[in-house]
């Protein structure tokens, strides 16, 4: 029973986390690209629901920034100026799914208030709409190249274990071959492979494309040896004699076997991935400015004034957190639950 | 013996073929590190011609990895376009870095997870197993990145550690008991931080191995012999045990020498992993192509120790 | 159920298998040799029971002849026709008329389908009928099969170990096959279960004029349902005789041995000939 709740929760805590992802435009303040140059390095914006005076509020509110006067440069909270937390606003337009143009707003609060849930960056960027879309890119990225390691992994050891033979020997080897490569160093040296100064969203793809073949070896391991098992069951003999063709007996009794093992890989290499993509990012090596990949968001965080005065820029590293928490938590039910199916 | 040597010559076999491997991807990436000198007004075409044919640039792909493997031979192992000397004193020099803090790191890390493996597993299904589950989970879900930047936080705002570098200045001055307590106070937070990245892991698995070993028919008959608890635990379980663990070791080698990249750029630990980020982005070639083969080669020796120990270690083995 | 004086429906001659492995991390290789010159002939309509001790190579013969596995040498004659000469295209059409079942029913069967798809799935991969005429045909397949027509939507874990065989059984006999070999299919089982199952297929061999070869190291419920039995011993076939005539005057030392070892046997077998 417990492990069902795992997974259940797991799988609530994704919903939310993708939901949140997807729909960046409607939960996120600002816009994408919205800069504030006035403001740069702005703490949170705390949220009050008690006035100055004591007097509670229901609708939340925040304070207007102004200058700190003891640390030059700093912003303070100026509590005359009081801007009331509204719901469901218009703001800046942004199209849903690329395609249908919106103004609604979850939250926000009008000009000139700021709502600055996560603080603002050097450009004055608000850091949780840039966490949202960032979202978008790093987790597209994650979900993408482990998809397509995963699919590499099930073709080459699905065939490396059904047929056998040399396929499965030469197959094997080059497996081992990526295995011998420390993983990081392996997507290095593929990125460095690649051209620097590409567009946009070439990197994108491209970045997608490297980590996700990088990785196909374990997976492939994993599913050879399932299909080596499933292969020796007497229902497929039984069906090979009544006549069954090999692409029959993959497809109907075979590759049925793996769909457990091929949810806990997902879900297991994801995070890894989007870590992967992450860290390229945040090394130079991986999407450039102004995409607001996760990486970009820490990458100023490798300034030593920005790490020790500048705090919330921790704060999209900490958000990876439930991330990879609801991921490891799929994969820990997944793994239980493939124990207890009978095979 | 016929094990050990198949096992050596497939090492072997598998470092050339790497060699190989990276050398093609990396030679057909489109543009090298000349590119960036054309963009140069006052560089001529010719001259950039020049250097590449001088360099050796514009031969065909086959004929470049023979002079490269021959150079790797002499020593030299290519040549860098940056530092405009042979690739292979640079390396040096760095791995030796490299490999001394993942040495610690994984000295550290083994030294902590074998007792706590071992005890998690003894205690199964207890308040203390359960507690150490929960941590190396909660741990799990900590991006490496994350454990890098808090601890240079650390660095920076306290002050107790040095927030970069592997030496102090001045240090050829130092007596020798100064050196090593400088290289030592500079290798702490990245070798702290390289242990809690690789624990969980490997406390994980040693538990999962302990408990496999304490679970098994003869270690159950064992007990039912009245055999007392810390001689089975030690005498009986961690030998059965021992295969999955030097297995681990092979494995381990291989996430602390990812892991060291990242921490060796964010703490600016002069290893390997900053030399190849700079390499990649100035594309310097043979400088990449070195780092990875030299990478692999640390990852195909600690397997084949790992091969080693186990073929001294399990007799199962021997007998084949 | 004996005594039909037509060609007999299989003739194996001189079969041999060997398996060649590799002895792990050299190069040298050992050869097994399962089954050696074997010589069989199955009746028409009859039931021929083939027995030996485990590693007698009775399985390996069998799994020949439901050409599961290619023989190393040897001829299969099969109702006139040299099967191993035959291409992949023809064999086809033959693979519907010999069928096996397994001594494990659980492991034949995948646990993910329902009862009625796997009775369906030989139609369905020979691509016979209508997804409604397969239905019908494995509805009524279950009903000769003993099992309600309303457990066609359970998986094979919601039947016992009986039940299990006996969806097997229907599966086997979808393509209406001449032949069915039955893997000591019944060793799995329970006394009352062999007995429900045995009478259950006495029907069937009736209704369908089966023929039916039983794989078997229990020599007492051979004697019960076998009109000839063959005896296996390292690899070859020693004896075929009528079961009568093998029980009362055994030529084999082999054989000789086997009965001895059945103690009971004797007493039946003398109340048999009496």
């Amino acid at each position: 029973m417990k492990n069902r709740h795992k997974l259940w929760g797991a799988l609530v805590l994704l919903a939310g986390l993708h939901g949140l992802v997807l729909f960046a435009g409607f939960f996120a303040p600002y816009g994408s690209a919205a800069q504030e140059r006035e403001l740069p390095f702005a703490p949170p914006t705390r949220i009050h629901f008690v006035d100055a005076r004591g007097k509670f509020h229901v609708r939340p509110f925040v304070y207007g920034l102004k200058d700190d006067a003891r640390i030059p440069g700093a912003f303070a909270a100026d509590s005359t100026q009081v801007y009331p937390v509204h719901f469901f606003v218009q703001g800046s337009s942004y199209k849903i799914a690329g395609m249908f143009p919106s103004r609604l707003h979850f939250f926000g609060v009008s000009a000139p208030g700021r709502i600055f849930l996560l603080g603002s960056d050097g450009y004055g960027r608000e850091q949780f709409t840039r966490f949202l879309y960032g979202g978008q890119i790093s987790l597209a990225a994650g979900l993408i190249a482990a998809a397509l390691s995963v699919l590499l992994g099930v073709i080459v050891g699905a065939l490396a274990g059904f047929y056998g033979g040399w396929i499965d020997e030469v197959l094997m080897r080059g497996g081992e071959l990526f295995l011998a490569l420390p993983w990081l160093y392996l997507l290095f040296a593929v990125r460095a492979a690649l051209p620097l100064h590409v567009a946009e969203w070439q990197v994108f793809l491209l970045l997608i494309a490297v980590i996700g073949l990088v990785g196909w070896a374990r997976p492939a391991r994993l599913i050879r040896g399932v299909v080596l098992s499933a292969k020796e069951r007497n229902f497929v003999v039984a069906a090979r004699a009544f006549g069954a063709s090999d692409a029959y007996l993959l497809r109907r009794h075979v590759l049925p076997q793996t769909y457990g093992v091929i949810l806990t890989q997902v879900a297991l290499l994801v995070p890894q991935y989007v870590l992967a993509e992450v860290t390229l990012t945040f090394l130079g090596l991986g999407v450039g400015e102004p995409m607001p990949s996760w990486g970009s968001l820490l990458a100023s965080l490798q300034q030593y004034y920005v790490l020790s005065s500048y705090w919330w820029m921790f704060l999209p590293a900490a958000l990876l957190i439930p991330v990879f928490l609801a991921y490891y938590m799929a994969a820990d039910a997944l793994q239980e639950r493939l124990k207890t199916v009978p095979l | 013996m016929r094990y050990l040597i198949r096992r050596v010559l497939n090492a072997m076999l598998l470092l050339a073929a790497i060699s190989a491997f990276s050398f093609a991807l990396l030679q057909w990436a489109p543009g090298d590190f000349f590119d960036a000198m054309r963009l140069n007004p006052r560089v001529s075409s010719q001259t950039v011609e020049g250097l590449r044919s001088k360099y050796g640039m514009n031969q065909t792909l086959p004929v470049r990895y023979g002079h490269w493997a021959f150079s790797v031979l002499k020593g030299d192992m290519g040549f860098s376009f940056s530092y405009n000397s042979p690739v292979g004193p640079l390396l040096w020099a760095r791995a030796r870095n490299t490999l001394l803090l993942t040495s610690i790191a994984t000295l550290l890390a083994w030294l902590l997870a074998i007792p706590l493996g071992i005890w998690s597993a003894a205690n199964k299904g207890r308040w203390g197993d359960r507690a150490c589950g929960f941590s190396t989970s909660a741990l799990l879900t900590i991006p490496d990145l994350l454990v890098f930047l808090v601890l240079l936080l650390l660095a920076v705002r306290t002050g107790w550690f040095p927030t970069g570098g592997m030496i102090s200045t001045g240090f050829d001055n130092f007596t020798f008991w100064s050196k090593c307590k400088d290289v030592a106070v500079h290798f702490a937070l990245p070798a702290v931080g390289l242990t809690v990245v690789t624990l969980p892991v490997l406390v994980r698995h040693i538990r999962s191995a302990m408990v496999e070993a304490l679970e098994s028919p003869f270690i159950r008959a064992a007990r039912g012999h009245g055999i007392p608890r810390t001689r089975l635990l030690f005498r009986y379980a961690l030998p059965a045990a021992s295969n999955p663990l030097i297995s681990l070791l092979g494995f381990s080698v291989a996430t602390m020498l990812s892991a060291s990249v990242i921490v060796e750029v964010i703490m600016s630990w002069p290893g390997l992993g900053p030399l190849m980020v700079q390499a990649i982005l100035s594309r310097d070639v043979y400088v990449v192509v070195g780092v990875v083969m030299l990478s692999s080669v640390f990852l195909v020796a600690g397997n084949l120790l790992a091969d080693v120990l186990l073929f001294v270690s399990d007799p199962r083995i021997r007998v084949e | 159920m004996s005594g039909l004086r037509k060609e007999p429906l299989v003739c194996i001659r001189g079969l041999s298998k060997q398996y060649v492995q590799r002895r792990p991390l050299t190069s040298a290789k050992f050869t097994i040799r399962a089954v050696e010159n074997v010589e069989l002939t199955i009746q028409r309509g009859g039931t021929l029971a083939l027995v030996g001790e485990s590693g007698a190579g009775k399985s390996t013969v069998v799994r020949c002849l439901s050409l599961i596995e290619r023989p190393t040498a040897g001829e299969i004659w099969f109702d006139g026709v040299n099967v191993l000469k035959l291409r992949a295209k023809e064999l086809l059409p033959l693979r519907r008329q010999i069928q096996i079942i397994f001594q494990d029913p659980t492991s034949a069967l995948n646990p993910g389908m329902t009862a009625g798809e796997i009775i369906a799935e030989p139609l369905v991969i020979q691509g016979e009928g209508t997804k409604s005429e397969r239905r019908h045909r494995a509805l009524e397949l279950m009903e000769q099969t003993g099992l309600p027509a309303k457990w066609e939507s359970k998986l094979p874990l919601e039947f016992s170990g009986g039940q299990r065989q006996r969806l097997a059984i229907a599966r086997a006999l979808a393509l209406e096959p001449k032949l069915l070999i039955l893997d000591e299919a019944l060793s799995s089982l329970d006394l009352a279960n062999q007995e429900m199952i045995l009478r259950m297929l006495a029907e069937l061999q009736a209704m369908h004029s089966l023929t039916y070869v039983h794989v078997s190291h229990d020599l007492r419920m051979v004697s019960d349902l076998a009109d000839e039995v063959a005896v296996m011993y390292e690899g070859r076939v020693v004896e075929q005789k009528r079961t009568a005539e093998l029980f009362a005057h055994p030529e084999h030392p082999y054989t000789q041995d086997l009965l001895d070892a059945m103690p009971s046997l004797e007493s039946i077998c003398e109340e048999r000939s009496a």
